[in-house]
């Protein structure tokens, strides 16, 4: 299986503004528009990436943040391998939505085992200089809610987002491993099915 | 509007029984005791039974009635093809509940392999069913009371309902409120039941009995759920995924997953009525597309000759043809987009609008100082206002900030933005402010370069593109719901593409209807586009006409590559910028005038285009060249009110979702 690319679909959630597609973009095109508009409806980038010796597709959704566009946004999160709930350092209220964020996922995404779906926090606008969260606080915070790699970044400056796209990656080929012990390969292929590229939620 | 499914409950009893039977074997089986109801679900009157420990709240399932005359004409299925029903119910063992609480017809005793466990042989007995579609209720004492319901089929065969603990008396009650019961002639026992609304249901019942109705029902036999869903769109799959994860891990609230369920049944409200005759109709000639040409944009000059001494708007019909054709030059926008918009009424003279800019700019103020006048304490008390002002804050540093207006850091443009979204949180708090409406915004203060003037525009524009914000969205579904039926006249074999892509439901549209193609073409295209659409020609609904006309660009790469449901998004997500305003106007203007000259246009078409609303065959375009007066005035120019102020858009907007 290693040798085949496999197609993962992360998502970024998080409050509006906090730079959800900041973050894709950096990542994607390494590219920063601190006058990016607002995302509206969804939109998602492809990146190639290996990692750990795995060819990975990654496929990146960034959705509108506002809870008024809930219904249309949360058919999405179905088929997701990861998610990455972010918030930014700066704004107190997109830290203490996090666990909202969480938990709209796991409801949404039909997560099998939400306990051990790998999560990652981004707390991203490090640049900034007035923070309203602090790294303890937000570490604790990760501690407490299933043991999370967190990382502090900035789509402005870079910092951080490679890596906390990477960590992503290793987090969901970690599980696939342990299910590929555990399971029979037939069933393995079954729940690997939407990763054969072009298909996701459907 | 179309409104939610609202259920009300009109009468509630517990601790009615059913005393369930086994024919063959006799097994004794306990008393099932369940409870009640009389609801109101949209109007149609209806009486539910539902076993205890049901964990499935009937108020959430799909009810037969005319919002759901698919459901209905599944359930009015004749006896033989019941088996087939209860064959399904086995392989869509969650789908179950719902599908049991619609078949009112089913006989409790009729399925009895043993297949079900033990909560479905609970809600095995419950039953839902229409008071238009009971016949009788007999009565019968044995030292309690129990009821006898015969439905107008007679093949149905409803358990007797056994009030032990009293209660049927005012159940009758109740029933009489909404139909007349009376006694029969040769049996005081059996009342007859005949609805108010008689006539209605009579019609209905006409409607599925039409040849067209079998079509719809072999697909039922083959998979309820599938047809009954799938016409809606694929979106609702995923819906159902959701619902059938619930079953398999309880971990999410019944109430939540109505949630879900209501919002497919509010698309399906819609759809549901059209789907006999989409089933029918596979493929219309549409015949061929006229070629059409776009003119100059409307000058200076011509706008002043359209001007009478007093400065009222002369031959205002023929006025908007030449802006629909052209569009307006940009000196011209700000003045005509006043009146386009209907903050002017086009027969106001110079001085009435002096007046009423005067009252206006006073009213503006008075709601600009309510939110200015707030302190951080009240703020602190106040998270609704909180939300709002962080979340303006936010876009408005985001919206436009290349364009010359608004880019650059304390751009005064960029205040004006603020203030005037703001200000329009006080004018309609229930709203407030929802990501897009700073798009909506944006171009409009570009135009009125005025604080007072761009709020006013802002607020007609909302007027029409308010049910897109609104909480359930229902101006997004309905729109994608209409766009459905326009691509699938356009093209089948595109329509059918989509829906095999998963894509039918059209997703891929949302950012396009949300925000009216703001951030799909160029800032000057977008001011094009606007104005032309703000004439409110050629028809109704003009903007899905330009989605057609865009996706019948698209179609060809769409299927040649085959796109699948994540490269259709991309691909449409892509388009942005790369579209031009005029070859996409003389498309759609095109395939307007392709389905008004189609003469078996479906009747849902032509509602959602308002052809019907016209004199039979006339074109609201071709008037112009003829001076005769009647130039059919689609929407008569309101009078003049300079103290209200004028709407005549908004009932266009809001036309075909009542």
């Amino acid at each position: 299986m290693t040798t085949k690319t496999s197609l993962l679909k992360v998502i970024l959630l998080g409050d509006g503004g906090v730079g959800k597609s900041s973050i894709m973009n950096r990542y994607v095109t390494n590219k920063f528009d601190a006058h990016l508009f607002h995302t509206i409806g969804v939109e998602f980038l492809n990146k190639d990436l290996e990692v750990d010796g795995h060819q990975v597709t990654l496929q990146i959704w960034d959705t509108a943040g506002q809870e008024r566009f809930r219904s249309l946004r949360t058919p999405f999160y179905r088929g997701s391998d990861c998610c990455l709930l972010t918030f930014s350092v700066d704004d107190n209220q997109s830290f203490l939505n996090l666990g909202n964020w969480k938990k709209e996922f796991i409801y949404y995404a039909d997560v099998k085992e939400p306990e051990k779906f790998p999560f990652v926090i981004l707390g991203n606008k490090l640049d900034v200089t007035e923070r309203q969260v602090s790294a303890e606080e937000a570490q604790q915070w990760c501690k407490e809610n299933g043991d999370y790699p967190y990382y502090e970044t900035s789509a402005k400056d870079a910092t951080n987002v490679a890596v906390a796209f990477q960590e992503a990656v290793r987090r969901v080929l970690a599980m696939d491993e342990r299910t590929d012990h555990l399971i029979p390969t037939d069933t393995v292929k079954l729940h690997r099915k939407p990763r054969s590229a072009g298909t996701c939620c459907s | 509007m179309a409104a939610e499914p609202v259920q009300k409950v009109l009468f509630e009893h517990d601790g009615v029984f059913i005393h369930p039977r086994s024919d063959e074997d006799a097994i004794e089986q306990d008393l099932l005791s369940g409870s009640l109801r009389i609801v109101d679900k949209d109007g149609d009157i209806a009486v539910e039974f539902r076993p205890l420990e049901d964990a499935v709240d009937p108020s959430n399932m799909l009810c037969a009635g005319k919002d759901s005359s698919s459901v209905m004409a599944w359930a009015q299925c004749s006896g033989s093809q019941y088996q087939q029903l209860s064959e399904t119910q086995h392989s869509y063992e969650t789908e179950w509940d719902m599908v049991n609480a619609v078949s009112f017809r089913r006989k409790p005793c009729a399925s009895r392999d043993g297949a079900l466990n033990h909560g479905h042989e609970r809600s095995r007995w419950a039953f839902t069913f229409c008071l238009s579609d009971l016949r009788s209720v007999t009565v019968k004492e044995e030292g309690w009371t129990f009821l006898l319901f015969e439905l107008k089929e007679s093949c149905t065969a409803l358990p007797a309902l056994h009030f032990h603990q009293g209660g049927s008396r005012e159940f009758l009650d109740g029933l009489r409120r909404f139909a007349l019961l009376s006694e029969a002639t040769d049996d005081d026992t059996c009342l007859l039941v005949s609805c108010h609304n008689r006539a209605l249901c009579q019609s209905f019942e006409n409607l599925l009995d039409d040849n067209s109705f079998g079509l719809v029902h072999q697909k039922f036999r083959k998979d309820p759920y599938v047809t009954t869903l799938g016409g809606f769109s694929k979106v609702t799959n995923y819906i159902f995924d959701a619902f059938r994860g619930t079953e398999e891990q309880h971990q999410r609230p019944p109430e939540e997953v109505a949630d879900l369920l209501g919002e497919v049944i509010q698309g399906l409200e819609i759809n549901q009525q059209e789907e006999p005759g989409f089933e029918v109709i596979t493929r219309i000639d549409l015949g061929a597309r006229p070629q059409v040409t776009r003119a100059e944009p409307l000058s200076v000059e011509d706008w002043t000759q359209h001007q009478d001494p007093e400065g009222r708007m002369t031959r205002v019909p023929q006025l908007k043809k030449v802006i629909f054709k052209g569009g307006l030059s940009h000196a011209v926008r700000r003045d005509a987009w006043k009146f386009l918009l209907g903050y002017f009424p086009w027969n106001s003279s110079q001085d009435e609008r002096k007046t009423l800019l005067r009252l206006k700019t006073d009213e503006y103020f008075r709601m600009k100082l309510q939110w200015k006048s707030i302190s951080d304490e009240q703020e602190r008390r106040n998270s609704r206002l909180r939300d709002y002002r962080s979340l303006i804050e936010k876009d408005v540093n985001r919206t436009d900030r290349t364009n010359r207006f608004y880019e650059g850091i304390d751009n005064p443009g960029l205040v004006l933005l603020n203030d005037i979204l703001m200000t329009y949180c006080m004018y309609d708090f229930d709203l407030g402010y929802v990501q897009g409406m700073s798009d909506l915004l944006s171009p409009i203060l570009y135009v009125m370069e005025n604080e007072v003037d761009a709020f006013w525009c802002f607020v007609s524009f909302m007027d029409q593109m308010h049910q897109n914000f609104e909480e359930q969205m229902q101006g997004m579904k309905t729109q994608l719901i209409q766009l459905g039926a326009l691509l699938r006249l356009l093209d089948l074999s595109f329509w059918n593409y989509l829906e095999s892509q998963d894509s039918g439901y059209l997703y891929f549209c949302f950012r396009w209807l949300l925000i009216r193609f703001k951030r799909e073409l160029s800032f000057q295209d977008v001011l094009r586009l606007w104005e032309v659409m703000w004439t409110g020609l050629p028809c109704h609904n003009f903007h899905l006409l330009v989605c057609c006309a865009i996706l019948d660009s698209e179609k060809q790469k769409i299927m040649e590559e085959n796109y699948g449901f994540n490269e259709i998004l991309k691909h449409i997500n892509e388009l942005s910028m790369k579209l031009d305003v005029e070859d996409i106007l003389q498309k759609a203007e095109g395939i307007g005038l392709q389905m008004r000259s189609c003469k078996d246009l479906p009747d849902s078409v032509s509602s959602i285009l308002g052809f019907e609303a016209d004199v039979r065959g006339s074109d609201p375009m071709d008037s112009g060249s003829a001076p005769a007066p009647r130039a059919s005035p689609r929407r008569p120019d309101t009078c003049s009110d300079l103290h209200g102020h004028l709407r005549e858009t908004t009932s266009h907007a809001v036309a075909f979702m009542s």
